[in-house]
């Protein structure tokens, strides 16, 4: 005997993971396609195949030894940020540690998009307001030129920085303080017992963050596109970028080119995931312990002004340039040459193609987010709860887009539907579908540490009870999922207002969207119009990251 | 003649190639409380989670109340919700998002009952685990006891015919847990309601069972009355899982010259008297003997005598646990905190016949 429930269970669960399935997986195989395809480039399919466009690579080499030497400054500098701060942070008994703590968040939210516009307003050659001062006192040149591979890698490193931080610190949270202390007990001094237990503990961890970081800069368009194509200085993200544009588009080279950059990531990432779990011994033990902290005595003014400093240069510094340049005519911090005008957010707003951009992102967020996040959670409760086979390969399947940069996705996604005979290609519903799809990761990572803090029996209770399956749904799991929901529509919410990767190759006249309006903005007309419309960005962002802990506050309020 | 209200018979359960239950069967009547005791990973979960429906098994059938819900020759699987059972969790599953009230009337909405019946049969259930006066209180604000009761409360509100229990006193601590025992054997009794109880602790299962099914491995090793399963262990398992016990090796030499006995020599040389079990079989070649049926000092009708030294006498409260050498090596023996032997002393132990198992 079949019960009804149960087979609407078994309708509903493969058409969800198929759909998502399809959804991140055929992109990629018009990627793989196109990337064999050595015929005319515009005929859809294609006429002949080889490999020609993967050995062409060769002759991109100084683009690969441009990725490189970016990406390895830029690691270096912010697992030393991340390091730094992690154990300043977790580890000794500065005051206001926990304000810190959740300032450090913040360089996330800033988006390396905004860091570059923000850095090169302060330090771009002659016109930046640093090198304005520099000039003014009468020294020669510049003193930074932001516009350089060394450019692009702090400003990366800025925003990666945190990441390496909240990654480290989770490793020195997670470290059982009693390792520690046996140590003391058993006779070895402080530094003895830092050199010995705690470094081997925490290295895993860092060794990680620094694989992950690495991986990430390999990836990131915004900083080198915006700082790297004026000098044209290419990495291998802008370079793809430029095969599309060239005449005719090099479509082939650009596939070829981002599989190969998501092949090297791919293996990165594992490497990333091997180490953690191979390395890291028992300490992660997803138990928080109050770490012991150290009393660093007179070191603790100088230690609170490095964290405070990450902080100033990461944040506060960027931000003040944008909102000073925002407001004046020109950007220029000689005081006598200020003028102050509204007039660049009046255009920000007004402007023919800039004002529905804004609206674009906004109902864009909304309606992804809103569509999204049920779906999401049915997936999520799928994978890590039901009994269905092949939820393993569902996982990694739905995780994909995570491990293909952004860019290059929406390359794949580009190609794919415009050759599909729904006539999507250039309409907000495109985006929407491209968001869903790389923001599916995202999503379910988010809803599904909700899931598994779910004991499984009070679902099981509900049944026991004789509630049937959608009942259950509706009475026990969704209302407990509640908090894991709010934040995954808060956090897809915020990163399709923010998303460019994806949105510069499938926006169209009449479907901009706000962060390629601001490059574009950037690139072609004025810095001071850029920042506004920046600013406007980051607030949106602000104001739903603001929004998004009260929620949660209450949410968790009302369940606990 | 009723029929009984749980029959399990021939049950599989595979995980992969890992079989958690191996061919098992077993009939509960109606009113009775029967416990599935064994070690963890012995099965005994798997089992009562495959009568909540809540596992499938590979093969064999679940009836209950007189109806199939799972067949693995007829392809018939009831779903969970169908079955009519009820279940107390290990972990309690109060959902946090609603109050105790609500909590505990799940059962009644699910079935559309009227609200004034659902309010009453509510405060009726309350009423039975005391705790009518928290009935408006988030559930998330309860202690681990009180979630117990309101656990129990849902799961007796909408009168199930069957109810199992997944360890639930396990997360009690073990004064809360010796009370709330009396308490469920008690509810059990006045509502008359058939039961599955699955516990590891096998005091819990000889206090409140009518029938104990002691598993192993995915078998049944015995089942019996608790006095059944104490007293004639049918195997060395059994012996050792429930109790404690003394295991004596050795052979059986024959009847003894009284012939109601049978004379069983210890390695070492010495001869004790033992019982015959009905199921006596050859190869028998170990004896149980329990301590708290060992005296120190002559005892009157204690066919068996040997004398021995106190090693070790560790107090524990309720009795005095003595470590005694004897012939055949170390002996354990509980007394009354009455009876004082200093360690080194020589005394005699005396047993009778009828309490040396022969496995």
């Amino acid at each position: 005997m079949i019960v009804r429930g149960l087979s609407l269970r078994q309708i509903v669960m493969p058409l969800v993971v198929l759909l998502c399935g399809t959804l991140v997986l055929y992109p990629i195989g018009f990627l793989i396609n196109e990337s064999l395809n050595v015929g005319d480039p515009s005929v859809f399919p294609p006429e002949e195949y080889g490999l020609d466009n993967y050995w062409n690579l060769i002759d991109d080499y100084h683009i690969l030894a441009n990725t490189a030497l970016v990406a390895c400054i830029a690691t270096v500098l912010a697992v030393l940020f991340g390091f730094l701060q992690a154990w300043i942070l977790t580890r000794t008994n500065i005051p206001g540690r926990q304000r810190l703590e959740r300032l450090m968040e913040l360089p996330y939210y800033m988006t390396p998009l905004i860091g570059a516009l923000a850095w090169g307003v302060l330090l771009g050659p002659k016109t930046g307001l640093v090198n304005q001062v520099w000039r003014s006192l009468g020294l020669p040149g510049d003193l930074f030129n932001i516009y350089s591979p060394y450019g692009i890698a702090w400003v990366m490193a800025l925003f990666e920085g945190t990441v390496a931080f909240v990654m480290i610190s989770a490793a020195m949270k997670s470290m059982d303080p009693s390792l520690e202390e046996s140590s003391r007990v058993l006779g070895a001094g402080k530094l003895r017992t830092a050199l010995r237990i705690t470094l081997p503990l925490v290295a895993p961890g860092v060794l990680s963050a620094t694989i992950f970081v690495f991986a990430e800069m390999l990836g990131s368009f915004a900083a080198a596109f915006v700082l790297g194509i004026p000098g044209r200085f290419y990495v291998v993200t802008t370079a793809i970028w430029q095969a599309t544009l060239s005449f005719p588009p090099d479509y082939g080279r650009a596939a070829a080119m981002g599989l190969s950059l998501f092949g090297v990531m791919l293996i990165t990432l594992t490497l990333a995931r091997l180490v953690l779990r191979h390395g890291s011994y028992a300490t992660i033990t997803g138990k928080a312990f109050r770490p012991r902290e150290m009393d660093v005595g007179r070191m603790r003014w100088p230690l609170l002004g490095i964290a405070w400093g990450y902080i100033i240069v990461a944040v506060i510094l960027p931000l003040a340039a944008l909102l000073l340049t925002s407001f004046e005519k020109f950007a220029t911090v000689i005081l006598p040459q200020m003028k102050f005008t509204l007039a660049n957010y009046e255009t920000a707003l007004q402007m023919g193609s800039v004002g529905p951009a804004f609206v674009n992102s906004l109902t864009l967020g909304i309606s992804v987010a809103t569509v999204g996040v049920p779906v999401i959670g049915v997936l999520a409760w799928i994978i890590y709860r039901s009994r269905m086979p092949g939820r393993g390969a569902a996982e990694y399947v739905i995780m994909f887009p995570q491990a293909v940069p952004r860019l290059v996705f929406g390359l794949g996604l580009l190609w794919a539907w415009i050759n599909l005979p729904i006539p999507i290609y250039g309409t907000l519903w495109l985006l929407g579908l491209a968001y869903f799809t790389v923001f599916l990761p995202l999503g379910l990572r988010t809803i599904a540490s909700v899931v598994l803090q779910v004991d499984p029996s009070l679902e099981e209770c509900a049944r026991v009870c004789g509630a049937p399956w959608i009942y259950q749904m509706r009475t026990v799991t969704l209302p407990l999922l509640r908090p894991g929901m709010v934040a995954a529509w808060l956090l897809i919410f915020i990163a399709s207002v923010r998303e460019l990767g994806v949105s510069i190759f499938l926006m169209g006249p009449n479907s901009k969207v706000i962060a390629p309006a601001i490059v574009n903005s950037w690139l072609s007309s004025s810095s001071e119009l850029s920042a506004a419309m920046a600013l406007i960005q980051t607030a949106t962002v602000f104001a739903a990251v603001a929004l998004m802990f009260s929620l949660a506050r209450r949410v968790t309020g009302v369940t606990q | 003649m009723t029929r009984p209200r749980i029959e399990v018979s021939d049950l599989v359960v595979r995980y992969g190639d890992a079989t958690a239950v191996d061919g098992i069967g077993f009939d509960i009547a109606p009113g009775e409380l029967v416990t599935l005791l064994g070690p963890s990973g012995c099965g005994k979960t798997t089992t009562l989670r495959a009568v909540a429906g809540l596992e499938t098994p590979s093969s064999g059938s679940i009836r209950l109340n007189d109806e199939t819900v799972y067949s693995a020759p007829e392809r018939r699987n009831v779903p969970t919700e169908k079955r009519g059972v009820s279940m107390v969790f290990q972990s309690y599953a109060i959902w946090p998002h609603m109050t105790v009230f609500e909590n505990v009337a799940y059962g009644l909405r699910v079935r559309k009952l009227p609200q004034a019946e659902v309010r009453q049969n509510v405060q009726r259930v309350l009423d039975l685990v005391q705790m009518q006066d928290f009935s408006e209180r988030p559930a998330s604000k309860l202690s681990g006891g009180q979630q117990q009761r309101v656990a129990v409360a849902r799961a007796i509100a909408f009168s199930p015919n069957v109810l199992l229990f997944d360890e639930p006193l396990s997360n009690l601590d073990a004064k809360l847990r010796a009370e709330m025992r009396v308490e469920l054997r008690e509810l059990q009794r006045r509502l008359d309601i058939t039961s599955l109880y699955v516990t590891h602790d096998q005091e819990e299962a000889l206090a409140i069972s009518d029938r104990v099914i002691v598993m192993n491995g995915g078998k049944i090793e015995q089942i019996g009355t608790p006095e059944e399963i104490y007293n004639r262990p049918r195997s060395r398992f059994v012996a050792d899982f429930v109790g404690s016990a003394n295991l004596i090796q050795g052979e059986v030499r024959g009847p003894s010259s009284s012939n109601d006995t049978l004379i069983f020599e210890a390695e070492g040389g010495m001869r004790l008297e033992v019982v015959a079990s009905s199921a006596s079989r050859d190869g028998q070649n170990t004896v149980a003997l329990r301590p708290s049926y060992i005296h120190l000092g002559h005892a009157a009708g204690s066919r068996n005598a040997v004398a021995g030294r106190i090693h070790r006498r560790m107090f524990h409260g309720d009795f005095i646990q003595y470590v005694v050498d004897w012939p055949a090596g170390q002996l354990i023996v509980r007394r009354p905190p009455t009876e004082l032997f200093d360690e080194g002393s020589e005394v005699t132990i005396s047993f009778e016949p009828v309490h040396c198992v022969l496995l």
